[in-house]
């Protein structure tokens, strides 16, 4: 397994570059960034849609939702790349495909994580909001967000790391991303496939496995500082520091 | 469950002759439990005759219920010996769980199982531990559920019942093993106050019917009308016995004073 | 080129799609098994109070849940099944092993899951419950058995059914080894007729309705087995 590492270590991690193309583990990142920080507009934009008192919006959200999560994201890929070119008129590269594909589908799995952290606050918040005279968009900018987005930071770590381990699909539509170098790697020493796989998934263990520990930390964390918070108001005399 | 068994079966309460009539039911000697740095039980000794009702009192956080706890080994000891019934009950290697199904225990928070109707939670045990058939266990809880008063509940679920039908349920599902020894772990502190008297008057009949019990509680009354030995705790150490008369009218330490003292003017 | 449906499911062509569903549904099958099965297992074995087998258990959940599902099934197919002895490899190379290959991978990546939903099912008991058992006499696994599991799979019911969508969807993974399910007879008969568009709506109808019936499924069961209702 050590030799195959030494022979190819460079290739798994940054594909061909300088010499051709960034790939590899670097081209994984890549994708993975993209892919959260496109779809996270969106995800708002849908979880107030289906969080809305106003059935015009929260039908279409509904119906995304469920027809997304119905459908297997290899088919939504192959979706993508038959109707991207339509759309933009010409033919694109697989790592555009990809990224499309990851937004359609991280913003609906991504807006469950904001909804959630959304319907988490009491109601309290937003009566206190709209009592005051702030308007929806408002109390939902000023008041709603500002919490909501706190609670949610460890499910956006977690959901980033479902997103590495999707990008790993882009290698069928030959984007040469970790999974795709693996192939080529075993496809040219030919005589060594479990060491190559092995490799490829303790890579992707060790990525995906760090982020997961930072997740739950932060989840303690902002479990407890909950908790805190609540004693804090329950103790006699307390005051608001 | 449309079809219900008649309940015409007076099951006996308690169980066959003992080998050893006049031995303690259960002997703590020397015994030493530490939660970390926390000294939970300090040196402490005593016995439980048989058919002996012993209420154990004292303030909050005095050891009461890791007193008890350690009688059929929901906690571990560090140091000294518990017997029950002539055994040593933290001795390795004991099948312990034969020894579980004898010392009957009712939680303060009842823990009645929410998955299984009241019949079901009573013949868990006999069903799985002792094997006995679905009909006997089963006529054997309507018995039981009679003597709590709750005939008529055989096939309701957990989630239906009242606070203090939910213990006497409890109560009914500990002595379906047919148990030489109950211990109560403040049964009816969870309780709103109306439901309490339904349980103590469960404890009362079974007190009268000779059972050995262990009782944790706040229920003065409950400990002066029954109670054979009240025994004061406080900080992990037995600080006073007494007969009930004696302790209430008369307590020798200062600490067991104030304790009664906190209790009347709460 | 019009809209046409029939340009898709005429002749051969609608037999193919059937037998990718049943491929689909049959892969879906062993590896829910599989993952069911083991994944109770793993969940009971965390509960033990052994910190050898709990550190096992973390191992193997932890292993799967940070692995792309299409590695586990490329580890398993060019990795594992082709290096099997000579005894094996009738099964593990003959005809068919990509659909082993892919269900075990399948089946022990969801198990993973399974075996953390339960937990986390486990842990919103309250400890009372397992005290009250044994306080009864009941060991550990008649505990487990009778009174914890029972439980912690209900509470679990609504991740359960999540994790079962996922996975059934993840079948389609099974294609990039060669296995004719849904999606790879969808991208053959695309290739034939070039209707693109017309096969991709009827598999991705196929793969939605099936997830509504499981989710509609799940409903129900979890209805039905609601604690206390009965």
């Amino acid at each position: 397994m050590l030799d195959v590492l030494l022979g190819s270590w460079q290739f798994f991690l940054i594909g061909q570059y300088p010499n051709g193309p960034v790939g590899g583990l670097a081209l994984t990142i890549a994708l993975s960034v993209l892919g959260l920080v496109l779809s996270f507009p969106f995800s708002i934009l849908i979880a107030l849609a289906r969080t809305s008192p106003m059935a015009i919006f929260r039908v279409p959200a509904l119906v995304l939702v469920y027809a997304v999560r119905g459908i297997p994201l290899i088919m939504l890929i192959f979706w993508a790349y038959f109707v991207v070119p339509l759309i933009v008129g010409r033919a694109v590269p697989g790592f555009t495909t990809m990224v499309c594909t990851l937004v359609v589908y991280e913003s609906v799995y991504l807006s469950d994580v904001i909804r959630a952290g959304i319907q988490a606050l009491p109601a309290g918040q937003t009566e206190a909001a709209r009592s005051l005279g702030l308007s929806y968009l408002r109390t939902v900018w000023y008041v709603i967000m500002p919490q909501a987005l706190y609670n949610m930071v460890p499910g956006m770590v977690s959901q980033f790391v479902s997103i590495i381990k999707e990008t790993s699909l882009a290698s069928v539509i030959s984007v040469h991303e970790l999974t795709y170098s693996a192939n080529q790697i075993n496809a040219s020493l030919l005589t060594k496939p479990l060491q190559v796989y092995l490799i490829l998934a303790l890579t992707y263990f060790v990525l995906c496995f760090a982020l997961s520990s930072l997740a739950r930390y932060l989840e303690n964390r902002v479990t407890r500082k909950r908790n805190v918070t609540l004693v804090r108001l329950l103790e006699p005399g307390a005051t608001a520091a | 469950m449309s079809l219900s068994f008649a309940c015409w079966n007076q099951a006996p309460l308690l169980p066959e002759a003992m080998t050893d009539l006049a031995a303690d039911m259960i002997t703590f000697s020397s015994v030493q439990k530490w939660f970390g740095q926390y000294h939970a039980l300090a040196d402490f000794s005593a016995e439980v005759k048989r058919g002996e009702v012993v209420v154990v009192c004292g303030p909050s956080g005095s050891g009461k219920s890791t007193l008890l706890r350690t009688v059929n080994r929901l906690e571990e000891i560090q140091g000294g010996a518990i017997t029950f019934d002539g055994q040593d009950i933290h001795a390795k290697g004991i099948d312990l769980n034969h020894f579980r199904g004898r010392i009957g225990f009712v939680f303060q928070q009842f823990n009645l199982f929410p998955h299984l109707s009241v019949a079901q939670n009573i013949m868990l045990a006999p069903r799985r531990v002792s094997k006995v058939s679905e009909r006997v266990a089963r006529e054997r809880a309507c018995a039981l559920l009679e003597r709590v008063g709750l005939s008529n509940k055989v096939d309701a679920y957990p989630g239906q019942l009242s606070g203090g039908q939910q213990q006497r349920v409890a109560i009914a599902r500990a002595l379906a093993m047919s148990p030489p020894v109950m211990l109560f772990d403040e049964p009816t502190s969870a309780l709103d106050p109306e439901l309490v008297g339904e349980v103590l008057a469960v404890m009362k009949s079974l007190a009268a019917d000779g059972m050995t019990m262990v009782c944790v509680t706040h229920e003065m009354a409950f400990a002066r009308e029954v109670a054979d030995r009240v025994w004061f705790m406080d900080h992990g150490r037995l600080v006073e016995i007494g007969s009930p008369e004696a302790f209430f009218s008369n307590p020798q330490t200062p600490r067991a004073q104030k304790f009664l003292t906190d209790l009347r003017v709460r | 080129m019009s809209f046409d449906l029939s340009a898709v499911v005429a002749g051969a062509y609608s037999s193919r799609l059937l037998d990718g569903l049943q491929i689909t549904l049959w892969l879906t099958g062993v590896s829910w098994l599989l993952a069911y099965a083991l994944g109770t297992v793993l969940a009971v074995a965390y509960m033990a109070n052994n910190r050898i087998v709990r550190g096992m258990v973390f191992v193997y959940v932890e292993f799967h849940r940070n692995v792309p599902l299409l590695v586990l099934i490329l580890l398993w197919y060019f990795g594992v099944f082709t290096l099997a002895p000579g005894w094996l490899a009738s099964w593990t190379n003959g005809p068919g092993s990509e659909f082993r290959a892919s269900a075990f991978a399948i089946g022990l990546c969801m198990a993973a899951y399974v075996a953390e939903d339960i937990r986390s099912g486990v842990r919103s008991l309250p400890v009372g419950q397992n005290e009250a058992a044994r306080a009864l006499g009941l060991s550990y696994l008649q505990s487990a058995t009778w009174v914890i599991l029972p439980q912690a799979v209900r509470i679990a019911i609504p991740l359960l059914v999540n994790r079962a969508i996922i996975f059934f969807k993840g079948s389609a993974l099974a294609m990039t080894v060669g296995v004719a399910e849904l999606t790879y007879v969808t991208r053959e008969i695309e290739n034939a007729t070039f209707r693109t568009f017309e096969a991709y709506l009827i598999a991705t109808g196929i793969y939605v309705a099936i997830s509504l019936l499981i989710m509609a499924v799940g409903a129900m069961i979890e209805h039905r087995f609601a604690i206390g209702s009965r």
